[in-house]
């Protein structure tokens, strides 16, 4: 599904942001990818969602190379991929259903179809009931959700999540969690990142660490008093 | 249509089993659909919008005031096309038939639209009728007035009538003919340095409309650059997130087109008055001539181009400059 291969990425300046980063996520597998702030996290996750190129190696999704995507078709690899940010981005003018449909409307869905879909997701993250609310009247783990429900309405196989509990008290962020599970349990192929340990490591998950660019963990993590 | 995963394209709304129809349809929905949500996002912004409309209407005026004085200075130069009519006088002595067989010759001439006659007899009772000298035309012994032929040439214009002139002015019985010409010339010159300037300051203004429609776009897209950045980022193309934007430029064209039309309406209203009493005391006939609808079409397809092109230019440069700088 998700493969980088001896991926580098170095910024104007000499700051080497990732160093030889080599892993595969399979399809329908889910894992963690922890790490200090500045460990390489986002640029990890910028090479995928073709915000930033890698300076050297190969990022593959699907056994397709994406440096042979060319600038006007990175919309459409988009469309594949879920993402989740820390700061959740709505549109804060917008209702939470035209959030949720976004998605579904560049792709050109309208409609009863779009409706269905738009709820269907927004019932999958439990918040059905604020379909025609504005953000600002949703509590900061609500707004998070809709930001899921969002990244998953269009059904993409690939699931990026960029620090989805940073500002979440810990049972909060334990929802969150289970609702990651729950697509990840549906085929979705989910990669979430997160400098939250104590989470990671009671969730039993794969877990891939990065410490100053470089891969220093993959696998299950231990849980530490003093992690890394 | 997905890219990586070759599968997935049938979840997506283009593989739905829609008919090529129905899509043509769906296609015009959708573009009204945006056009209509465009409208009210100027709506929205009640104050930006109605100055930028403002601008562009002022803007327009003056090109459509002085097109529209072009026009009607023309109109009344058109109206002396009479005064391009050659006199030709006839040498004294000539008789009838003479005179007779060159105005058969003239009326089959190709060149020329019209003769007349003013017989000697003709001309004299016009001149004492005109002149007021009734009484004392009495006392001549004969009539000194001369036979004329008044000619009006087809073409009328200055070079060609001139032409003609020479050439019926070899006529052998004709005396002398004569052609007041050089005030047409003038009047020609003068409209056609109008229409010039006319010309120069249109496209200056249009250049200034363009640049007012385009820099009020730039800043609706700063002013979105967060929920432009999002877009991108759940996948939308340059194309989608540039259309509401391409429509508002749309919309500040119909609308600053209508408030032009309006704003010269509104002035020839006024002035229809003033001008009335001038004509009135010229005897003249002249009527102030507004817009046409093809001219009032033609206003809006060009402040509707204005727009579009603004707009354009404006998208073309900025949204593809911002990138969405992380997740």
């Amino acid at each position: 599904m998700l493969e980088f291969d001896q991926v580098s990425k170095s910024y104007p300046g000499g700051f080497v942001a990732l160093d030889r980063v080599s892993f595969k996520l399979e399809k329908g597998e889910m894992a963690f990818l922890t790490g200090h702030s500045g460990a390489g996290k986002s640029t990890l996750l910028k090479l995928i969602s073709l915000i930033e190129r890698p300076s050297v190696g190969r990022v593959l999704i699907n056994d397709v190379d994406l440096s042979r995507i060319r600038r006007p078709h990175i919309p459409y690899v988009r469309r594949d991929i879920g993402i989740i940010f820390q700061n959740h981005r709505l549109l804060m003018n917008h209702t939470v259903f035209d959030n949720v449909a976004l998605p579904l409307v560049i792709e050109g869905f309208s409609g009863k179809d779009m409706v269905k879909r738009v709820h269907a997701a927004l019932d999958k993250v439990g918040l059905l009931d604020k379909v025609r609310c504005l953000p600002q009247t949703l509590s900061g783990g609500e707004q998070q959700r809709v930001g899921i429900a969002r990244a998953v309405v269009n059904k993409p196989p690939l699931l990026l999540a960029d620090e989805p509990t940073g500002n979440l008290d810990p049972d909060l962020s334990k929802d969150i969690m289970r609702v990651f599970e729950a697509f990840n349990q549906v085929g979705v192929s989910v990669l979430v990142a997160t400098h939250d340990l104590g989470l990671v490591a009671r969730m039993k998950y794969r877990t891939l660490t990065l410490k100053q660019g470089k891969m220093i963990n993959d696998g299950l993590l231990q849980y530490q008093e003093d992690p890394l | 249509m997905s890219i990586l995963f070759s599968g997935r394209a049938s979840s997506g709304a283009s593989a739905h089993k829609i008919s090529l129809g129905r899509r043509f349809v769906m296609f015009w929905v959708n573009h009204v659909r945006q056009a209509l949500f465009s409208l009210g996002e100027l709506w929205r912004t009640p104050s930006a919008s109605i100055l930028t409309i403002g601008v562009l209407g002022v803007s327009l005026t003056l090109p459509a005031t002085l097109h529209l004085l072009v026009k009607n200075v023309q109109q009344v130069s058109d109206s002396f096309t009479q005064a391009a009519e050659i006199s030709l006088f006839i040498k004294d002595g000539t008789d009838d038939r003479q005179i007779n067989s060159l105005l058969k010759i003239l009326q089959a001439d190709n060149d020329i639209a019209r003769v007349t006659h003013i017989s000697k007899q003709q001309a004299l009772a016009e001149f004492a009728d005109v002149s007021g000298f009734g009484a004392a035309l009495t006392y001549l012994t004969d009539n000194p007035l001369p036979d004329v032929l008044l000619v009006l040439p087809k073409n009328t214009s200055a070079g060609s009538a001139r032409q003609l002139l020479d050439r019926l002015s070899k006529e052998r019985i004709v005396e002398f003919g004569k052609l007041d010409i050089d005030w047409l010339t003038r009047l020609d010159a003068i409209v056609s340095l109008l229409r010039q300037a006319v010309l120069v300051i249109a496209i200056l203004l249009l250049g200034a409309v363009l640049l007012i429609i385009g820099n009020t776009i730039r800043l609706s897209i700063m002013s979105k650059k967060d929920e432009i950045e999002v877009m991108k980022l759940v996948g939308a193309t340059d194309a989608f997130i540039q259309r509401p934007f391409l429509y508002s430029g749309v919309w500040f064209g119909v609308f600053g087109g209508l408030l032009a039309f309006l704003i010269v309406e509104a002035m020839l209203w006024w002035l229809q008055g003033a001008i009335g009493s001038v004509t009135s005391l010229y005897d003249s006939e002249f009527r102030l001539m507004a817009f046409s609808v093809t001219e009032f079409f033609s206003l809006m397809l060009l402040a509707v181009l204005l727009g579009l092109t603004g707009s354009y230019l404006s998208v073309r440069r900025h949204i593809s400059a911002i990138e969405p700088t992380g997740p």
